[in-house]
């Protein structure tokens, strides 16, 4: 991928986070705060009152006796601790922006319940003592007034009884209306009564002195009750929870109007973000509509080129397909001549020995003594009458026995003389039908394997050579081992040994230097292989050329073609084996090797 | 006079039947509810976590050692011995029915069962436990790791510990007390002797703090108001004070949360110090402190008999 390629990408990606997040961002700014969770905090609170409001009206049913129990007003502050806590983790919950005037508020108002739970406790344990004592006061009045009429018909003229009896009328009756309404003037009355009664009393039996101790508690318990009970249904009253609910509510209203402000703000960004979404996607769709017409051409257009192309290429086929064929027929025609060369190369050297004998029987002819025997039968003619006479007295006539004789000795010498040459004739024509046999064989002739002498075959290539090789006076060295007839393509094994002595002997004209020789070996490596050596002293190899030698259309020579290496090597590869070439190096001579697989006369089929 | 008795009859089954179906009599004392409805696999973990030794410091102790239900929810002791044999404070309070009180202890400083279980079990007389520990050795046990998992959300945590013991308790209701069946409408759940003293119990005005579903446990009062409770028994101890040690305020000194009178039969002694072997005992100071009046040894006998009549079912046994 190219740098401008993953910049592409990388402010693409930057991008769409960038959109990503901004979308994110407002819609949880639209999300801050539930409307859910307002109506139920709403619900909560109201709840929260209803249930104060309750418990402030249990306590006045309490004081007035409507409530027979206290179990309502501790229930209440249970419900009230409940739904307060509820309402605290509820809150705690929510997301708010202003959390923390929230807790302020909820605490205040926690404080607010607590300190009337307090308060209440204590109206629960004033108002029970206070209720029992009033219930009580007039029975215990009336108990002392017994005693103290008891008293009196016992004791008549007891003015501190008759006091003591009015005392406690008085302050019975002034504790009952301190209970409807305990001003402290009263209060004080009481007081005083009770100091009284306090000093009254020592002076009265020990019986009275009890009840009236009773009495007085009692009356005491009122006096001391009653004002602390008021004071504290003044402070319960006073308790702000309602106030303090409605401060709380305040604040969820608040932060309720604020959040459906910012919901509404948000609201907006949150449109106008998505017009710019849409306009985005507007222009996206635009851009991908052109581009897609843009790629529709490129595409026609490819498709044009790409058409083109494959015509071009399908005719480059077909030109190379025809050049390859002219080529195939080119190599065939190469290869033809070449075997007709090839032919033509032994037949030729053949064809010198037979040159060589019909001159020679041609000369020993034009030179026949026949004529002496002519001239000797014309001799007798002329004296066809008087043979006899001629021969016995003539000087020529005597002569002519003698001569005779001579003549038929030598024309029997010349008989044989061309016995001899007209046997070497039919020897060379014989070579000649051999090389065509040879190369009708590696003309594509099926091979046939028969068992031979390599050493023979050996001699025979030199002998076919053997016209070329005297010419250039090369020196034929032999180092033929003992070697078994062997199953071997005669055929082309021969063609494979004619062409490398022939090559052997033309490397040597390179090397005018030095005496020519040519070293032929024939040897078993392990009684597996057959390996044949042919080698030269003559101008050598290049090392760059050791291989190439073999490569069809290789030649150094100047009427070469390169093909006889080549076809050497491929009837090696044909029979099997391998054919090598190694030199030093230029100047250096050659040394060919041909090793063929062994396959003993026993393993033919 | 047949007619008159079969018209009687009927007049009496339809009465009875109205009775019957009718809701509890407008009573400053109510019937405690037949059950407060809680989570049993949680209630039977409490069940277990209560009579759980593991839960004190040197698993000498369980809340069923102070807390025997069998003996009324209490010891029948003076003063409870804790872990290493030290004696509380004051006398054990009763569990029954501790879920009807609206504070715990006697001074009232726990507002919730949770709360009590809380303090006790680090109470270093009572239990001397440290909650790491506790939570851990009960995280150990396999039958309680299952049983919390199945039960609570989070497995076993202090809270959830807690939260399982307080269940429990919470079923540790006594419903169906013979003066609850007479709240209840069934008139001769009671006898005239103990409808009398249930009358002396109102006239004498026990019942201005002894009110509600559990006979007491709903308010604080002074232990005294009508006389010096402490002065006239002397060797003053600090728990003698009461909520004071709660709030720290004079005006609670000797204040103490007013006991239920549910079961008041069967959890002798009476009284924060114990002071109180018998009911008798018990009625007689609270006479004498407490309403400041002289009754007649007939009508505290009534009021008694009427007290024997406040002893429920217990469903649970731990």
């Amino acid at each position: 991928m190219s740098t401008s390629n993953r910049l592409t990408w990388l402010s693409m990606v930057t991008a769409t986070t960038a959109l990503v997040a901004v979308l994110v961002f407002l819609y949880a700014k639209t999300q801050r705060y539930e409307e859910s969770d307002y109506f139920e905090n709403v619900a909560s609170l109201r709840h929260l009152k209803q249930l104060d409001a309750q418990w402030e009206l249990d306590v006045l049913k309490s004081r007035i006796g409507i409530n027979a129990h206290y179990d309502r007003l501790a229930g209440s502050l249970t419900d009230l601790s409940a739904l307060l806590e509820r309402f605290e983790s509820e809150t705690g919950q929510q997301r708010h922006d202003d959390s923390a005037r929230l807790a302020v508020a909820g605490a205040t108002l926690r404080n607010a319940i607590e300190g009337k739970a307090v308060l209440i406790e204590r109206f629960k344990s004033n108002n029970s003592v206070l209720r029992n004592s009033l219930a009580f006061l007039p029975t215990a009045a009336e108990d002392v007034q017994q005693l103290l009429r008891r008293a009196e018909e016992a004791a008549p003229r007891a003015a501190v009884s008759r006091r003591v009896s009015t005392t406690v009328n008085d302050l019975l009756l002034a504790c009952m209306l301190y209970s409807q309404s305990a001003s402290d003037e009263r209060g004080a009355e009481i007081q005083r009564a009770l100091a009284l009664l306090a000093s009254d009393q020592a002076m009265l039996s020990q019986e009275v002195q009890d009840r009236l101790e009773i009495f007085r508690a009692h009356a005491g318990a009122i006096v001391r009750e009653q004002p602390a009970v008021n004071t504290l249904l003044g402070d319960i009253a006073a308790m702000p929870t309602a106030t303090r609910i409605d401060e709380v509510n305040g604040a969820v209203i608040a932060e309720q109007q604020r959040a459906s402000a910012q919901n509404q703000r948000y609201r907006e960004y949150l449109l106008a973000f998505s017009a710019v979404l849409i306009g985005l996607l507007m222009y996206a769709a635009i851009r991908v509509v052109r581009s897609h017409a843009v790629i529709n051409r490129v595409n026609q257009e490819l498709q044009g080129a790409n058409e083109n192309l494959e015509r071009r290429v399908q005719e480059r086929t077909r030109e190379l397909r025809q050049a390859q064929s002219e080529l195939v027929t080119t190599a065939r025609q190469a290869g033809m001549a070449e075997v007709a060369t090839n032919v033509l190369h032994n037949v030729g050297n053949v064809l010198n020995s037979v040159n060589v004998s019909a001159g020679l029987i041609a000369s020993h002819l034009r030179a026949s003594k026949i004529q002496g025997l002519t001239r000797a039968v014309q001799l007798m003619n002329e004296h066809a009458d008087d043979v006899g006479t001629f021969l016995a007295t003539d000087p020529k006539g005597k002569m002519l026995p003698g001569y005779l004789g001579q003549l038929a000795q030598v024309l029997v010498t010349e008989q044989q003389g061309v016995i001899e040459e007209l046997l070497a004739l039919t020897k060379s024509v014989d070579h000649i039908k051999e090389v065509i046999a040879t190369q009708q064989a590696h003309a594509g002739a099926s091979s046939q394997v028969e068992p031979a002498q390599v050493c023979d075959l050996m001699e025979d290539a030199l002998r076919m050579n053997a016209s070329a090789l005297q010419r250039r006076g090369v020196v034929v060295q032999r180092e033929f081992a003992c070697v078994p007839e062997l199953p071997l393509d005669k055929a082309r094994l021969l063609q494979i040994l004619l062409n490398l002595i022939s090559n052997a002997g033309q490397a040597t004209d390179g090397a005018p230097d030095r005496e020519p020789r040519l070293m032929l070996r024939v040897g078993l490596v392990e009684e597996r292989s057959l390996r044949i050596d042919v080698i030269d002293n003559g101008v050598g190899i290049a090392p760059e050329n050791l291989t190439r030698v073999f490569a069809h259309g290789f030649t150094t020579k100047k009427d070469g073609h390169g093909f006889g290496l080549h076809s050497a090597a491929i009837a090696a590869q044909e029979m099997g084996g391998t054919l090598t070439a190694h030199s030093d190096g230029p100047g250096t001579g050659a040394r060919f090797t041909l090793e063929l697989p062994v396959k003993t006369t026993e393993d033919m089929p | 006079m047949t007619y008159t008795r079969i018209i009687l009859t009927i007049a009496g089954m339809i009465g009875a039947m109205a009775c019957a179906r009718a809701a509890p009599l407008d009573e400053p004392i109510q019937p405690v509810p037949l059950t407060l409805k809680q989570d049993p696999a949680r209630a039977e973990i409490g069940r277990l976590l209560f009579q759980d030794a593991r839960l004190s410091a040197n698993g000498r102790v369980s809340c069923a050692s102070c807390h025997d239900a069998r003996k009324g929810g209490s010891d029948g002791r003076a003063r409870s011995s804790g872990f290493n044999g030290g004696l509380t404070d004051v006398n054990a309070p009763t569990v029954l029915n501790a879920a009807l009180n609206f504070r715990q202890f006697w001074n009232g400083r726990a507002d919730t069962l949770e709360a009590q279980i809380d303090l006790v079990v680090q109470n270093p007389v009572e239990m001397g436990s440290a909650w790491a520990d506790v939570v851990q050795k009960v995280q150990q046990d396999a039958k309680y790791k299952s049983a919390f998992g199945a039960a609570y959300k989070d497995g076993v945590t202090k809270a959830n510990i807690q939260n399982a013991i307080a269940t429990f308790e919470r079923t540790l209701i006594t419903p169906n007390a013979r003066f609850d069946k007479f709240l209840r409408g069934d008139v001769n759940a009671i006898s005239a002797a103990e409808k009398i003293g249930y009358a002396k119990f109102k006239q004498y005005g026990c019942v201005a703090c002894h009110q509600g579903v559990n006979v007491g446990g709903n308010m604080f009062q002074k232990f005294g108001v009508m006389g010096d409770y402490f002065a006239k028994r002397g060797n003053p101890t600090q728990a003698d004070l009461g909520r004071y040690l709660v709030t720290g305020l004079d005006s609670d000194r000797h204040v103490f949360k007013v006991p239920s009178l549910r079961n008041v039969a069967l959890t002798a002694p009476y009284f924060h110090d114990a002071s109180a072997k018998t009911l008798e005992d018990a009625v007689a100071i609270m006479f004498k402190y407490q309403i400041g009046r002289v009754a007649s040894q007939e009508d505290r006998d009534a009021i008694v008999s009427f007290l024997n009549t406040l002893t429920g079912e217990v469903e649970a046994t731990p």
